[in-house]
Order: structure tokens, then C-alpha cells, then sequence
């Protein structure tokens, strides 16, 4: 434990040494190597604790906060060593984002005190085990990320979607703190230990709590319907942040409903079939928005919703098992669950940061103007597609081993003999099905548009070389992990059965391991198969000649023949047209000689568009009633103000 | 046990020479519908010979993923047949869960190759690859409906011994075979690219789908991309084979009786090929979802006989 307080201890050291830099650059290089020397000891003492047992550490804080305690148990040493990992890559992979930047003459000074606090303040909230002071770093970890997403703050989208996130991660607090007094009043401590010794007799209060804890910290993890900040926030940020944010923010979401989980044990049935339902929808919500994107990060952002509504079905099938008392199936799911927040972390980073590096090199996020840079930026290509296949959950990447554990527990489910189960188990099935091969589509839409063919713009055509080694050196360390995690995928079943063991008792894993040992020896004949083939085709054919592509005869191809996002979409959008709202930008080809002509496509989310922005519309009419009190006018203040303290003075007196 | 690996090396035997002579014996049917002579149901396999032969071309605009593609597609589909059951209902990897491992090895394999189309830069690639990538988001869904719902039906989680246990379940049991046949065969027809989704032999690029895909690969990698072509769709047909045929049967007579239905799979998407045209492009979509409709039905058929409601 002493070595996880002295790697925050030196994480925020070294972001307030950078302040003491004069160099920009120098400042990031600080800041990063504070953040490598923090993952070590976290990871060390995170490790620790998943070999010997918990670890604990009582700070005595006074009245108000009691005592609080800070547990490196096995779910939050699971957390506590990705997320420093996959900070600490992100913080890397900044010194080459931001060197452009830095170029140009901003200042990056609070940007590399917000990276460290945002990366401290994960670390802390997933070990904090009081309440009170959850709260606050929880508070600390939403404020951070806020001015990190507003680095571009000159720019007004910036800032509009900068406090759209605060905003929403407001609405997230009010749950939160409603579900901490209502465990805090019945417990009468702030401590978590206490919680669910103090609830456990009654089941409606119990219920409420968990519904509380859903929305609060669903808000954060991003379910349909309080995903919208993301598909803001995402692409506005700077990459690394995007990466930090989506890769690892975002599951102390998860983390959070874990814990209530923990706290409340299961709610009631219908809830868990609500849930079920709610995150199946959110993974088909999330990527049929994706797939109709054109705006590569908004494209990633809505993707991480997909995901998440991925590790939803993994939670509420777990919950579902629990219910019917299937030990397997509750195993099969958390643990999928589990794997699917460590892998969508490894590849969504990997993604998020290959979509940076085309931004640095292009200053575009529309991939509709980009094209063929595969052949510029073979690296970042590589490691895009690679993130591609893996979050598609194809095998021999790692995002096949979670969804195929969820889909385990699918196979398990169907023994329970219930019509529910039954009915539940086959949608959830077919919409995992669904979101797999939708995933396909919006993928290989992406990375065609974007990395192969030809360049559609100047811009795409200006590239000359591939990103500095800061970049490409974090990319492809995720690269080789997806790799790596998929070809074996008894290990990583082994990791997540420590913290599984925190909402499971005494998980009887060694059928499934074995199990998973054999599936790794069917995917390493996979990619035997693959080499061999390989090596035979590259014994037996003879030099290639070189030609250009068909285009019935002629022989002079430009990029504007091409397929275009937009197109290659289209058979799938038209048949989800109900889902969309479609925004036309048209201007029509005049005259008998046109110049001109401009067709532009945007979808808006429904979600927003029926329900958010009426709220907000309703809204501003009624706060719109105040704007007399509320004028900007200091007189009018101080009158208000003296009329106040009158009656506050008269109440005194009558009622005193 | 040496029935067994016998078996097995018959089934990997099957799966790597049978492609070819299904589609030879379809394109014969066409012809006999045809009123002509046809070429030898040989033909496919000696033009896989001849195009392996030949020198490759690639177009100036592709990376190592266009050439890669056809590789890794071959070495997907022979994966994926591993997972299910051949001849007599044995699979070569028979586990739980091997209906997933069977339906993403396919899927690497079609989306390395909507890559490798989108890489030419060509319109017509564009076009093939944006309508195979939107019908597989259709078929994929309704085929795990389809098997998930018999799984549950059967209360057994492998490929093997499936057809058995539906075949016992009564009357219920074989109206749920004809719906999963019927599914089943919509799904060979979209995925193995034939009439009304698809037309293999027409000259059209524009109402093309799969074949317009690989519009610009020649020589070996064409071969190989066909070969796979015609694996994918033999596996389909082995998977209908063995809901229709008993298990029980001995050696020779699986061996037989599975040779038959592969001839009569064969002859059927030919007469089918013969006896209606293609579909227009804005109908195949309500084709497919045929498919989707069977399953939905397949499920409720499960849930009466499991829950009586």
C-alpha cells in the first residue's frame, strides 16, 4: 500500500516540478516521466495485493469524513493496474501530440497538471472506500477531465461541448450523492464496509439504491439514454484525452456500478431483465450511430457506447445467474464483463490514438476527405486495423476472448428452463449477433475510407512521413497486446477471476480454463493456417506484375470514382431510416455549364434531438421567468439582497 | 475410435474437393435447364488448376492487405468447417460454443475482404463490398436465433447429435427442421452469392454483388477466393444436410446418404437458378429478411413445445 500513496505522491510531484519548467515540451517530459514512475509502484503495489491479499491504509481525517479507509482489494487492484497503464501510455503518446501545438506557441502548463490529476484521481477513486471523500475525487476526476477535453478552448464547439459534459457529469453527481446518503443514513457510516450489512433485510430500499447507483454512475459509463456527453466530448478533445477518457474514465463507471452491486447484491427481476434490456439496447444504439458517423472520434465515441452496452450484457447476465442461481453462467458472464472493460480499454486507446496521429497529420476528423494514407502512415494504418479486427471481436485479437465468454454464458443460459430466461437470453443473443457484424461494417467503413484507396484531399496528398516514435512506441505496445491477449486467453481469464472473486464466492473456474486453454490452441491453428498458407502462395507464385484498377477501359482512376462513406453505408442506413435524423446540406448542380455542386449528410441523434433538446428548451422558459431578478444589474442586486435580509431578520424575530 | 479419425480425414477429404464438384453439378443443372450440353462437373476444379498457374496482377492502388485477403479468407473458411458437422454429423472440433467460433472466423474473413475490395478504388468494389457487408448484418443475427433456439430445444450446446434430438422431438420437431432448412437454405443462397441474391455469371458490374467484390483479382488469388467462395457454401449445405439425415446411420450409408444431399442441395440451387431471375437489388433486402422471419418463428415453435404457450 505504501508504495501505491508514494506513486500518487510522485505523480503529483512531478506536475508541480513541470510548473517550474520554462520549456513547453520539457513540462510534458516531466509530467510523463512522474506518470511512468507512478504506474510502476501502483502496479507494483496493485499486484501485490492480487498475490498476498487486501491491502489496507487508515487515514484519520477528522469529524466530518470519520475515518476513511483506502483498500486495494482484487476489484480495485484490477482497475488501479489498468488504468495506470493506459494513462501512462496516453500521457506518453501527448508529448508527440501535442508538439505541433506547442510549436504554435500554446502553453501547456495546466494541461499537464490536468493529465496528472485526472490520472491521480481515477487511481484514488477506485480505492477510496468512504463516501464523503469519494465524492470529492470523484468530483476532482470529472473537473479535471473537463478542463482537459477544453484544451482547444478558443474554439466555441470546444467550450459548447466542454460544459455539455460538465453538465451531464452534474446530473450523474446528484445520483451518486442520493445514493450514498441513502446507504450512509441506513449504515450510519460513511464507510463501505458497513453498507451492505445495513440494507441487507430490506429489498425495496435495496432496490432504490441500486437504481440510484445505475443512473449515476451509468451516466459516467455512458448507457442509452445518458450517453449523450460522449459523442460530444470525444471528438473535441485532444486525443490522448479522448483515449484516457473513453479507454479509462468511463469504466470507473463500471467500477462504480460493481460496487453497488457489491453494496445491494442483486435487485429484483424485473429490474435485471430491464437492464439486460437496457444495455442491449445501448450496444445496438451505440453502433448503428457509429456506422453512419463520418467524424472518425465521434465514430470511436459512439463505438465506446456500443462497448460499454457490451459490458452491460456481461453484468446483467451475471446478475440474471445470480438470480437463478447458476454459478457457471454468473462466472462466465462477470468475467466476460471484466475482459471486455481491460480489452475495449487496450484497443479503444489504440484506436483513439491511431485517429490522433491521422489528425496531426491532417487536421481533419472527416474521413471523407482523407483516403490512401496507408501508404504514408503504414504504422498508424497498421495498428488502426489492428483495433479494428480486435474491437470487432474477430479472432486472433483480444476482443474476440470477452465477447465469446459472454457468449458462453448465452450458451449456459439457455439450460435454465424459464420462458423469461428463455426470451431474455435469445435477444440478447441476437443483438450481440447484430452489434458483431454491425461492428464489421462500420469498421471496415472507417478504415477504408480513411486509410486505403486513394487520397481524396490536398490534405491526405500533403502527408510525407509517419508520426514521431512517441506516437507510434504506445500504439504499438497496444497493438502487440490485443495480439497477444487474444492468442491466449486463459491468462486473461485467470486475471479477471481475482476480481470477480469480490462479487462471487469461491468461483469454480478450472472447467473453463481448461476450456479456454483448448479454444487458445484453436485459434493458434487459425493463425497456423493463416502462415502456412502465406508461406506456400509466397513459394508458388512467381513476381507480380503492376496494373491499374478496372474501371471498364479506362485506365486514368480518381479518387472521385471512389466509394465514399457516405455510399458505402447507405444499403444499411436506409433500412435503419426511422432511427436517424438525416440533416441535408444539397446544392443542386445549376445552368447548362455547372461549377458547383454539394451534397453533405449529417445524422442527428434522435435522442437528442426529441428528448434532450426539448428538456432544454423547457427549461430555459421557465429559468427565462427569473431574468428579472437575475439582470446583470448590481443595484437591482443589492435590493434584492436588502429584501431578503429583511424577512430572513422579520422570520428571526417571530419565530424566535 | 478409428471409425472416428476415419471420419474425420474423410470429412476434411470432403471439404476440400466436394466445393468443387457442387458447383460444377450447378452449373451442369443450369445447362440441362438451359437446353445445352455443359462442361464437365470437373470444370471448376480445372479451371482452380489453370488460374493457380498463371502470374498475378495487382493494381497500382493496393497494399499487402489485397494481397493478403484471399489467403486469409481460405484459411478462415477451412477454419470455420472445423466447427461443424460433415459427413455422419461428426465435426472435427466438436465444443461448446463452437457455433461463435465457426461465425467470427467467418466474419475475419469478410472483413479482410471488404478491405481488400475498398482498396482497388474502384466504384464497382465499393458497391459490392457496401451490399455484402448489409446483408451479412441481416443473415448473421437471424442464424444465431436459428441455432440458439434448437440449442435450447435440445438442451445440447455442440453441433453434434443436434438432428437426432429434433428428429425425436414429434411433430414439432419436424416443422422446426422444415423452417430451419428453409432458413438455412436463404442463408446458402445470400452468402454463397447465387440466384435471386446474387448472379455468379452475369456481365453486369453494377448488379453484381460478391463477384464485383473481386473484380480486380486474377490468377491464384482468384483462385483461392473461389475455392472459398464454393467451401462456404458446401459448409451451409452440410449443415442442412445433417438436420435432414438420421446420425444413426452406419458408415457407408452416412457416407452415401451425405453424398445425396449434397447432389440434391446442388441440383436444387440449380433448378432454382434456372426457374427464376435475380431479384431487383431493393427486393433482396426483403429476401433476406425472410430469413429473419423463419427464425422468429423457429423461436416461438421452440418456446410452445418448452413452455406450452
Amino acid at each position: 500500500m505504501e508504495n501505491y500513496f508514494i506513486g500518487i505522491a510522485v505523480l503529483i510531484c512531478s506536475a508541480i516540478i513541470s510548473l517550474f519548467f520554462k520549456n513547453q515540451s520539457t513540462k510534458l517530459k516531466c509530467v510523463s516521466i512522474g506518470a511512468i514512475l507512478a504506474a510502476c509502484a501502483t502496479v507494483s503495489a496493485a499486484t501485490k495485493a492480487l498475490i498476498v491479499g487486501n491491502q489496507e491504509c487508515i487515514l484519520h481525517l477528522g469529524s466530518i469524513f470519520q475515518n476513511v479507509r483506502f483498500v486495494l482489494d482484487n476489484l480495485s487492484a484490477f482497475f488501479v493496474i489498468f488504468i495506470s497503464i493506459m494513462s501512462t501510455l496516453a500521457i506518453i503518446y501527448s508529448n508527440g501530440y501535442l508538439t505541433p501545438y506547442i510549436n504554435k506557441g500554446k502553453d501547456v502548463s495546466a494541461h499537464c497538471i490536468f493529465l496528472a490529476m485526472l490520472m491521480a484521481s481515477m487511481l484514488l477513486v477506485v480505492t477510496c472506500q468512504n463516501a464523503l471523500l469519494f465524492l470529492i475525487i470523484w468530483e476532482l476526476m470529472s473537473l479535471s477531465s473537463f478542463f482537459l477535453v477544453i484544451f482547444e478552448h478558443e474554439k466555441k464547439e470546444v467550450i459548447n461541448s466542454g460544459i455539455k459534459y460538465l453538465v451531464y457529469m452534474h446530473v450523474s453527481v446528484i445520483f451518486i450523492i442520493l445514493f450514498f446518503v441513502l446507504l450512509s443514513t441506513n449504515a450510519m457510516s460513511l464507510d463501505f464496509m458497513t453498507f451492505k450489512e445495513a440494507i441487507k433485510d430490506n429489498a425495496n430500499l435495496a432496490n432504490l439504491i441500486f437504481i440510484f447507483g445505475f443512473i449515476g454512475f451509468g451516466i459516467k459509463a455512458g448507457f442509452v439514454p445518458f450517453h449523450n456527453w460522449l459523442p460530444d466530448a470525444h471528438p473535441q478533445a485532444p486525443s490522448h484525452v479522448s483515449a484516457m477518457m473513453s479507454g479509462v474514465m468511463i469504466k470507473t463507471g463500471i467500477y462504480g456500478i460493481l460496487r453497488t452491486i457489491q453494496f445491494t447484491s442483486i435487485p429484483k427481476i424485473a429490474v435485471i431483465y430491464a437492464i439486460l434490456i437496457l444495455t442491449a439496447i445501448t450496444a445496438l444504439y451505440g453502433i448503428a450511430y457509429a456506422t453512419v458517423q463520418k467524424d472518425i472520434k465521434k465514430m470511436l465515441a459512439y463505438s465506446s457506447i456500443e462497448n460499454i452496452g457490451i459490458i452491460g450484457i456481461g453484468i446483467s447476465i451475471y446478475m440474471l445467474a445470480t438470480y437463478f442461481n447458476h454459478p457457471i453462467m454468473a462466472l462466465l458472464g462477470l468475467c466476460g464483463s471484466l475482459v471486455h472493460i481491460l480489452n475495449h480499454s487496450i484497443f479503444k486507446e489504440l484506436l483513439f490514438l491511431s485517429a490522433g496521429s491521422v489528425y496531426v497529420k491532417t487536421h481533419t476528423k472527416d474521413m471523407e476527405v482523407l483516403g490512401g494514407l496507408i501508404k504514408k502512415m503504414p504504422m498508424t494504418a497498421l495498428c488502426f486495423i489492428i483495433g479494428g479486427i480486435a474491437i470487432c471481436a474477430l479472432p486472433p485479437f483480444n476482443g474476440f476472448v470477452s465477447e465469446f465468454l459472454i457468449y458462453l454464458s448465452f450458451i449456459k443460459a439457455l439450460a435454465i428452463d424459464n420462458f423469461g430466461v428463455f426470451i431474455a437470453i435469445l435477444f440478447a443473443f441476437s443483438a450481440l449477433a447484430l452489434v458483431g457484424t454491425m461492428a464489421i461494417l462500420c469498421f471496415t467503413k472507417t478504415i477504408s475510407i480513411t486509410f486505403l484507396g486513394l487520397e481524396r484531399s490536398e490534405k491526405a496528398q500533403s502527408i510525407e512521413t509517419d508520426n514521431p516514435k512517441s506516437m507510434l512506441i504506445p500504439m504499438g505496445l497496444l497493438g502487440s497486446a490485443c495480439f497477444v491477449i487474444g492468442l491466449f486467453p486463459q491468462y486473461i481469464f485467470q486475471y479477471a477471476l481475482k476480481p470477480a472473486s469480490v462479487l462471487i464466492e469461491n468461483p469454480q473456474a478450472g472447467e473453463t480454463i481448461a476450456f479456454l486453454s483448448s479454444v487458445s490452441k484453436y485459434i493458434l491453428i487459425l493463425v497456423g493456417l493463416i502462415l502456412v498458407i502465406t508461406i506456400v502462395k509466397k513459394l508458388i507464385s512467381k513476381t507480380p506484375q503492376i496494373y491499374s484498377t478496372w474501371g471498364c477501359g479506362y485506365n486514368k482512376l480518381t479518387s472521385k470514382v471512389q466509394y465514399s462513406a457516405a455510399s458505402y453505408v447507405s444499403p444499411f442506413s436506409s433500412i435503419l431510416k426511422p432511427l436517424f435524423k438525416r440533416n441535408t446540406d444539397v446544392r443542386k448542380a445549376k445552368g447548362l455549364f455547372p461549377k458547383e455542386a454539394h451534397y453533405e449528410a449529417e445524422f442527428d441523434d434522435i435522442e437528442e434531438v426529441y428528448v434532450i433538446n426539448p428538456i432544454i428548451k423547457l427549461d430555459e422558459k421557465f429559468l427565462s421567468k427569473f431574468e428579472k431578478i437575475q439582470n446583470g444589474d448590481i443595484q437591482q442586486y443589492i435590493r434584492v439582497g436588502l429584501i431578503f435580509l429583511a424577512i430572513a431578520l422579520i422570520a428571526a424575530l417571530i419565530l424566535g | 475410435m478409428t471409425e472416428e479419425m476415419l471420419m474425420k480425414i474423410l470429412n476434411i477429404l470432403f471439404l476440400l474437393v466436394i466445393p468443387f464438384l457442387m458447383t460444377g453439378i450447378i452449373r451442369k443443372t443450369k445447362a440441362f435447364f438451359g437446353g445445352r450440353k455443359g462442361a464437365s462437373v470437373f470444370q471448376p476444379l480445372y479451371d482452380f488448376i489453370k488460374l493457380m498457374k498463371k502470374t498475378s496482377t495487382f493494381s497500382n492502388t493496393t497494399t499487402w492487405i489485397f494481397r493478403f485477403s484471399p489467403l486469409v479468407g481460405l484459411a478462415c473458411t477451412i477454419f470455420a468447417c472445423l466447427f461443424i458437422p460433415i459427413v455422419g454429423g461428426t465435426t472435427i472440433i466438436n465444443i461448446q460454443g463452437g457455433l461463435i467460433i465457426f461465425a467470427y472466423a467467418l466474419g475475419l474473413s469478410k472483413f479482410i475482404s471488404l478491405l481488400a475490395a475498398m482498396e482497388t478504388a474502384s466504384s464497382f468494389e465499393g458497391m459490392g463490398a457496401s451490399r455484402e457487408a448489409c446483408f451479412t448484418t441481416i443473415i448473421e443475427p437471424a442464424f444465431f436465433i436459428v441455432i440458439a433456439s434448437i440449442m435450447a430445444m435440445c438442451k445440447i450446446y455442440t453441433f453434434d447429435s443436434l438432428a437426432l434430438v429434433i428428429q425425436n422431438a414429434g411433430s414439432i420437431g419436424y416443422l422446426i427442421i422444415i423452417f430451419a432448412v428453409l432458413a438455412l437454405l436463404i442463408m446458402l443462397l445470400t452468402e454463397g452469392c447465387r440466384v435471386p441474391v446474387d448472379d455468379p455469371a452475369t456481365h453486369l458490374e453494377l448488379t453484381m454483388i460478391h463477384e464485383v467484390m473481386i473484380l480486380d483479382n486474377c490468377s491464384s488469388e482468384l483462385a483461392l477466393i473461389s475455392w472459398s467462395a464454393y467451401m462456404k457454401m458446401f459448409l451451409l449445405a452440410s449443415l442442412i444436410s445433417n438436420l435432414i439425415l438420421p446420425s444413426s446411420l452406419g458408415l457407408g450409408a452416412s457416407i452415401a446418404a451425405f453424398l445425396l444431399m449434397m447432389f440434391v442441395i446442388s441440383v436444387l440451387v440449380g433448378t432454382i437458378e434456372s426457374g427464376i431471375a435475380r431479384l431487383r437489388m431493393s427486393h433482396v433486402f426483403e429476401f433476406v429478411f425472410v430469413m429473419s422471419s423463419f427464425a422468429l418463428v423457429i423461436a416461438s415453435l421452440v418456446a410452445v413445445k418448452m413452455y406450452g404457450v
